[in-house]
C-alpha cells in the first residue's frame, strides 16, 4: 500500500481561516516564541490593528486601551475563538506539552478538538470530522487488539470491553485526566485551550433529547427479542442501538463533548503525523489503561454452557467431583468441587454449599476456555510498518457456544 | 443468552503508557513594594524564563498581590491546588519550592505503608487452606 505524504496534508486539513492565520502570524511573531505564561490570548494586540484606522487619538497608552477593547468586542461576533488566538493561548500550550502530541501537530487543530459541534455549528470550525476519523481510528484498534489476543471471547464480551477500552465514559475520564477544563460558555473570547460545548439544559430528558433512529426494523418493540447476531448489523461498536444526530442547538453533555474531544485528538494526530504516530498514541493512552477482562463475564447458567461446551468439542461431559471439603456439619462448610472431563480437570472452584462449588468451577472452566490468549500475538495493522515480517493468520475460534 | 457483558470502564494507570505530569498550573504571586519579595522579583526575572522553557506542560501565570507575601500556588489535575508562602527566599530557595510543587501528584501527602501498589492482582494467589499438603499437629 502506498503512503500518502502527509506532510502535505497537513496544511490542507487546517480550515482556510486557519491557513491565513499562520501566515500572518509568520511576520507578527517570531517564529519558534512560545506564549505559555500569557494568562489570557486577548493580550496579544499586534494582530487585530486593522479594524480601528491610524486617524485617532494621539495618546498612545488611550489607544492601546481603544484598540484591545474594540478587538474584545470583534471576537464577541465569533461562536468558537478565532484561530490566530490558539497561538497565544498558554493553556493550549501546556496542553499540547503535557500529552506530548508530536510538533507536526499545530496548536490550532488541537484549539479546533476542543470546540464542540453544539458550541459553533459550522464544520469548518467544530470538531466534528475530526472525531468522526478518531472514533474509527479507535474502534478499528481496539477490536484488532480483542480479536486477536483474545479470539475465542464471546461477542457479548468483545462489546464490553470495546466500551470499557473506547466508551464515551472512559473517553471523559481520560479527558479529566489530561487536564482538560470546561468553558462555562462557549464563545469568541474565551480561551481556546478550554473546552466548548453548550451545555444540556437542567432537568431535560437525555432519551428523548438524543433520539434514537436506529436502523433496526421494529426497534419500537420493546419486548422483542433482540440476538446478538443482529446487534453487529444494527447496532453500534458496543452492541448499543445507534443514537440519532443530536437535536441543533440543544447541547450536548460534558460526557459526550469530552469523548469528542479526545475522539478528535486521535484524528487530528493520524492527520499531521501520520499512522505510525497515531497508533503509538493508542497503545500509550489507550491501551496501556488496567482492564480485567475475566470479570466482564456474567454467566446465567455456567454449568449447562460447559456440558454444551464440550459437546461442540468434542471433550467427555463434564463430571462434578468434590476434591475436598471441610465442615460439612457446620455453619460454615467449605466445598472445593472440580469439574472434570476424563480424566483432564477443566476447572475448580471452592463454595459454601456444593451447588455454589460446582457453578463456581464451571465458571472457572468456561473462563479457562473463553479467555485463551495465544502467544506472540500480532495485529493486522502492524503490517503497515515498514519492514514488516510477512504475516502469519491469526487464531480465529468457531465462536461462543450457542445454548 | 449464555453469557453477558458486564459495562465497566479501564483504569488509568499513569506511567505505564503516557506520562501526564499532574501539576498543570503554577501561580507566582509577588508584592512590588514588600521587601519579603525581593527573592521573588529577582527569581521571576532570572530563573522562571528557565523554568518555564523546561516544563511546557505547565501553564504560569505571574500576577500582582500588593501588601502580601510572595507565594507559588499549584493547581493539580485531580482539582486540589497547594501553595507555598516564599517569604524572603533567595531565587535558589524558590525554585526548590517551585519543583516541589512541580512535582507533586496534588494528593495529600499521606504514609505509604505497602512497599507496591498495584491493580494487577498477585502473582503467587492467596493462600488457601484447602490445598497442598495437610501438616500434622
Amino acid at each position: 500500500m502506498k503512503r500518502v505524504q502527509l506532510q502535505r496534508w497537513s496544511s490542507t486539513v487546517l480550515s482556510p481561516r486557519a491557513q491565513t492565520a499562520s501566515r500572518l502570524h509568520q511576520h507578527v511573531f517570531p517564529a519558534g516564541s512560545r506564549c505559555q505564561s500569557t494568562a489570557s490570548p486577548l493580550q496579544a494586540e499586534s494582530s487585530a490593528q486593522e479594524g480601528l484606522g491610524d486617524s485617532g487619538f494621539e495618546d498612545v497608552e488611550l489607544m492601546k486601551h481603544v484598540r484591545s477593547a474594540h478587538r474584545r468586542k470583534d471576537m464577541l461576533k465569533y461562536p468558537s475563538p478565532p484561530v490566530d488566538a490558539a497561538l497565544n493561548s498558554a493553556k493550549l500550550a501546556a496542553l499540547h506539552a503535557r500529552l506530548y502530541l508530536p510538533s507536526r501537530l499545530p496548536p490550532q487543530t488541537l484549539a479546533r478538538a476542543l470546540v464542540d459541534a453544539s458550541a459553533d455549528s459550522n464544520p469548518d470550525f467544530n470538531n466534528e470530522s475530526l472525531a468522526t476519523l478518531g472514533h474509527d481510528l479507535l474502534t478499528y484498534y481496539t477490536t484488532e487488539h480483542l480479536l486477536c489476543t483474545y479470539p475465542r471471547l464471546p461477542l457479548t464480551v468483545i462489546f464490553a470491553a470495546m466500551y470499557a477500552y473506547a466508551g464515551p465514559k472512559t473517553l471523559a475520564a481520560m479527558a479529566r485526566e489530561w487536564g482538560v477544563e470546561h468553558a462555562s460558555l462557549p464563545g469568541g473570547e474565551v480561551d481556546p485551550g478550554l473546552l466548548q460545548f453548550r451545555r444540556v439544559a437542567p432537568g431535560s430528558d437525555l432519551n428523548v433529547l438524543y433520539n434514537k433512529r436506529t436502523p433496526r426494523p421494529y426497534a419500537a418493540q420493546k419486548a422483542w427479542r433482540m440476538t446478538v447476531t443482529s446487534k453487529i448489523f444494527y447496532d453500534d461498536e458496543f452492541g448499543d442501538a445507534i443514537k440519532g444526530p443530536e437535536n441543533s442547538g440543544e447541547g450536548v453533555t460534558a460526557e459526550l463533548a469530552s469523548a469528542t474531544f479526545v475522539r478528535a485528538v486521535m484524528g487530528a494526530i493520524y492527520l499531521h503525523a501520520g499512522r505510525p504516530a497515531a497508533k503509538r498514541f493508542f497503545e500509550q493512552h489507550f491501551l496501556s489503561r488496567h482492564l480485567n477482562i475475566s470479570q466482564l463475564f456474567n454467566f446465567s447458567q455456567p454449568a449447562r454452557d460447559l456440558a454444551r461446551l464440550c459437546a461442540r468439542e468434542n471433550f467427555e461431559p463434564p463430571v462434578a467431583r468434590i476434591i475436598s471439603e471441610t465442615g460439612r456439619k457446620s455453619r460454615h462448610p467449605v466445598f472445593v468441587v472440580g469439574i472434570f472431563s476424563g480424566q483432564d480437570k477443566l476447572g475448580e472452584g471452592a463454595g459454601a454449599s456444593l451447588i455454589e462449588a460446582r457453578e463456581r468451577a464451571a465458571l472457572a472452566a468456561l473462563k479457562g476456555w473463553y479467555l485463551y490468549s495465544p502467544l506472540n500475538v500480532r495485529v493486522p495493522s502492524s503490517m503497515e510498518e515498514e519492514g514488516a515480517a510477512p504475516w502469519k493468520p491469526v487464531y480465529v475460534d468457531l465462536g461462543e457456544v450457542i445454548v | 443468552m449464555p453469557v453477558k457483558g458486564i459495562k465497566t470502564v479501564t483504569a488509568a494507570r499513569n506511567g505505564v503508557g503516557a506520562f501526564i505530569l499532574q501539576c498543570k498550573r503554577l501561580d507566582f504571586h509577588y508584592c512590588n513594594y514588600g521587601g519579603s519579595s525581593r527573592g521573588m522579583l529577582a527569581f521571576l526575572t532570572q530563573t522562571l524564563p528557565n523554568f518555564a522553557r523546561e516544563n511546557p506542560q505547565i501553564e504560569i501565570r505571574v500576577s500582582p498581590r500588593h501588601s502580601k507575601h510572595p507565594i507559588i500556588k499549584g493547581h493539580y489535575i485531580n482539582g486540589r491546588e497547594k501553595s507555598i508562602c516564599v517569604r524572603n527566599l533567595e531565587p535558589t530557595d524558590i525554585l526548590a519550592k517551585a519543583m516541589i510543587l512541580k512535582d507533586a501528584s496534588g494528593e495529600k501527602l499521606k504514609v505509604q505503608k505497602k512497599p507496591v501498589t498495584s491493580l494487577n492482582e498477585s502473582v503467587r494467589g492467596i493462600w488457601s487452606p484447602y490445598h497442598g499438603d495437610l501438616r500434622g499437629v
